[in-house]
């Protein structure tokens, strides 16, 4: 992350007194590369990232994940308290949590289907439709919303072409609206992915896009 | 190395590692004397260490401010049955950010007071409930987890001590309302994230149906202090009634806003003119919310000599929730920002109790029409009528809260509704 071609400016103050470099600041360094398989149990719902290259039709709950979800399913007394792990989990794979998904977490579970899509659509960080590669989450609640928070949700719309929740023509960008992210005193906070990025204003939008869609797995974008 | 934002003001015990990428590394902290606490509390017993924490003063920092060991008094001395603990990292409250930067900070600080609480209160097994959103910070704390474990730190017969306690992440949806404790406690379960009606408590019939309790996670912090150096040394700082420091997360039209470790009691205009620089370009001062976005407004006015403990903000009309000052100046358009807040409530209410579920809906769709220059003088006894008829009527204070800004701001900034609704008259008249 350290390439990254813009500094972080929330974290590091814009002041220059502050002399520590974005990976160190977001520890990617001391976390290093997460197995899929989830480490040790204790941790084993949080691995690894939130990932832009999302498989809509990979096979769920296989391979290293069939290993995560039994170490999930061990944590807990009861198989219920899974639930949310097991969303969890459905939703890195394919990005979104189908309904062909929460009956499959509802079969391992011994749930009704009906009681686990209740509890997904009661989450608003389970997608339960397909989203782009980045989904960029805008706070606008009141701290943000003092700083300008609602000009940098239109920039964001703007230069991603998109309507408020709607996915881009390329696939790259789904833009929504979120409430309270708890970094209030970095103004504007912007989730994208599985990252914070903060201080952000409307005039560093297009650097932020044009950074993501370089990254995007598939490459659009890359060339100019 | 310092934090972007530090004041020579500042007590700093919490925050002492916020800045420094070494603390998080589990050989750092040993080094530097952690974990000390955890081996001092395995000498001390549990009731000893309860005791302690209880004769610090140490109030829950997630907002209600109850004494803290008073809580773990309340847990069953005789385990009949598992004892959980649970550290509430849903930071989701508007304005907070505290917690967030403890646990990237110095998880092992976090992770230490987590296991000397489960160790007071007798429960082998702690639930870290982080917030979803937080997917660095909870990647941070899994490592320090992880390390904590290799090192025999938790799990099985720490450190030869012959006790178990196992800690366990559990990532949450994106849902404010598990900040509230059984709505927490129900999401753990793996429920709709909805508040349970109080009896029983917590320590009676908790999570999975066991006693349980409920820590926030700057409370937790907090507790490897005041066992190493004992609660009369915690009430060096602070006063009486609100003993120790508080992290207080200022945000909004400040120069400076950051987390900032004070003594409470601190006044609350030498917080803004002084620690975070005075309020941005020059502007006057309007109001300012001192505990997140759940509490009411304090105009201008009744900022001076207010001071930061529970008390002193009680006293000045609102509440310390969790020392979250949102400060606002005079451009600020104080109905779309209470509007803003409440459309949070409308969309963050679980939807059990109608008070909530239907006023905070309506109460935004109101106060949207006020700002849009479509409301009458009416409207605003609407809103009272209705904020009387959510306060109090509901299983958890969610309602309370989205009431609170509407009444305080009507109360006082009467004239920014007024003129926004005559102008609206003028403009429908023509």
């Amino acid at each position: 992350m350290s390439d990254v071609p813009f500094k972080n400016p929330g974290w590091a103050g814009n002041t220059g007194e502050f002399e520590l470099d974005e990976a160190t600041v977001r520890g990617d360094e001391f976390v290093g590369e997460r197995p899929l398989s989830g480490g040790h149990p204790s941790g084993a719902a949080t691995y690894p990232y939130m990932l832009p290259d999302k498989d809509p039709e990979a096979p769920l709950f296989e391979g290293p994940f069939k290993e995560r979800f039994e170490k999930i399913l061990s944590q807990y007394p009861t198989k219920r308290a899974a639930v949310m792990p097991a969303l969890g989990l459905a939703q890195e794979v394919r990005g979104h949590v189908s309904p062909e998904a929460m009956d499959r977490v509802a079969e391992l579970l011994d749930l009704a289907p009906a009681y686990v899509r209740g509890v997904a659509t009661f989450y608003t960080m389970y997608n339960k439709r397909p989203v782009g590669r980045f989904l960029v989450q805008v706070c606008t609640n009141i701290s943000c919303n003092l700083c300008g928070a609602d000009d940098v949700l239109e920039a964001f719309l703007r230069y991603t072409d998109t309507d408020l929740g709607e996915t881009s023509e390329d696939g790259n960008f789904t833009v929504v609206e979120a409430e309270c992210l708890a970094a209030c005193g970095f103004p504007t906070c912007v989730q994208i992915n599985s990252r914070y990025y903060e201080n952000v204003t409307p005039s560093s939008v297009p650097e932020i896009i044009e950074h993501l869609k370089a990254t995007a797995p598939d490459g659009s974008g890359a060339a100019d | 190395m310092a934090y972007p934002y530090v004041s020579d003001r500042e007590v700093r015990i919490l925050s002492r590692n916020f800045g420094d990428p070494l603390a998080r590394r589990i050989e750092t902290y040993v080094e530097r004397g952690g974990y000390s606490a955890l081996k001092k509390a395995f000498e001390m017993g549990p009731d000893a260490v309860t005791e302690e924490v209880k004769a610090s003063g140490l109030r829950g920092r997630g907002g209600a401010g109850f004494p803290t060991g008073v809580k773990w008094s309340f847990m069953p001395k005789e385990p009949t049955k598992p004892h959980y603990l649970l550290c509430n990292a849903d930071e989701s409250e508007p304005g907070t950010f505290k917690d967030r930067e403890l646990l990237r900070w110095d998880p092992h600080g976090v992770i230490e007071g987590v296991l000397i609480a489960a160790f007071a209160i007798r429960a082998k097994q702690a639930y870290i409930y982080c917030r979803g959103e937080f997917f660095e910070t909870t990647q941070i704390l899994a490592k320090a987890l992880e390390d904590a474990y290799s090192a025999g730190w938790a799990g099985k017969d720490i450190q030869g001590s012959g006790i178990d306690i196992d800690v366990t992440i559990h990532v949450g949806g994106g849902a404010y309302i598990c900040g509230e404790e059984t709505g927490l406690m129900n999401s753990l379960e793996g429920r709709r994230g909805q508040p349970r009606v109080k009896p029983p408590f917590p320590a009676a019939v908790g999570a999975f149906g066991m006693p349980s309790t409920v820590n926030n996670v700057e409370t937790l912090a907090s507790v490897p202090h005041i066992v190493n150096h004992g609660g009369a040394w915690y009430r060096e700082h602070g006063t009486e009634k609100s003993p120790g420091t508080k992290l207080f997360c200022v945000s909004g039209h400040v120069n400076k806003p950051g987390n900032y470790e004070l003594p409470l009691g601190f006044p609350l205009m030498d917080l803004i003119n002084d620690v975070c620089g005075g309020v941005r370009d020059g502007h006057a001062l309007k109001a300012v919310i001192p505990g997140g976005s759940s509490v009411p407004i304090l105009t201008a006015e009744e900022c001076e000599g207010c001071t930061l403990d529970y008390e002193g903000v009680q006293a000045a009309g609102s509440m310390l929730g969790c020392a979250s000052v949102i400060v606002m100046d005079e451009t600020t358009d104080i109905v779309k920002q209470v509007r803003r807040m409440v459309q949070f409530y409308a969309h963050e209410s679980c939807g059990q109790c109608t008070p909530c579920r239907e006023g905070t809906g309506w109460m935004t769709q109101i106060l949207r029409r006020i700002e849009e220059g479509r409301g009458t003088e009416e409207d605003l006894d609407t809103l009272l009528d209705m904020s009387r008829q959510m306060t109090g009527t509901t299983i958890c204070v969610l309602s309370d809260s989205a009431a609170a800004p509407v009444v305080s701001s009507i109360h006082k900034f009467k004239d920014e509704y007024l003129a926004l609704v005559r102008r609206g008259e003028r403009v429908g008249a023509a």
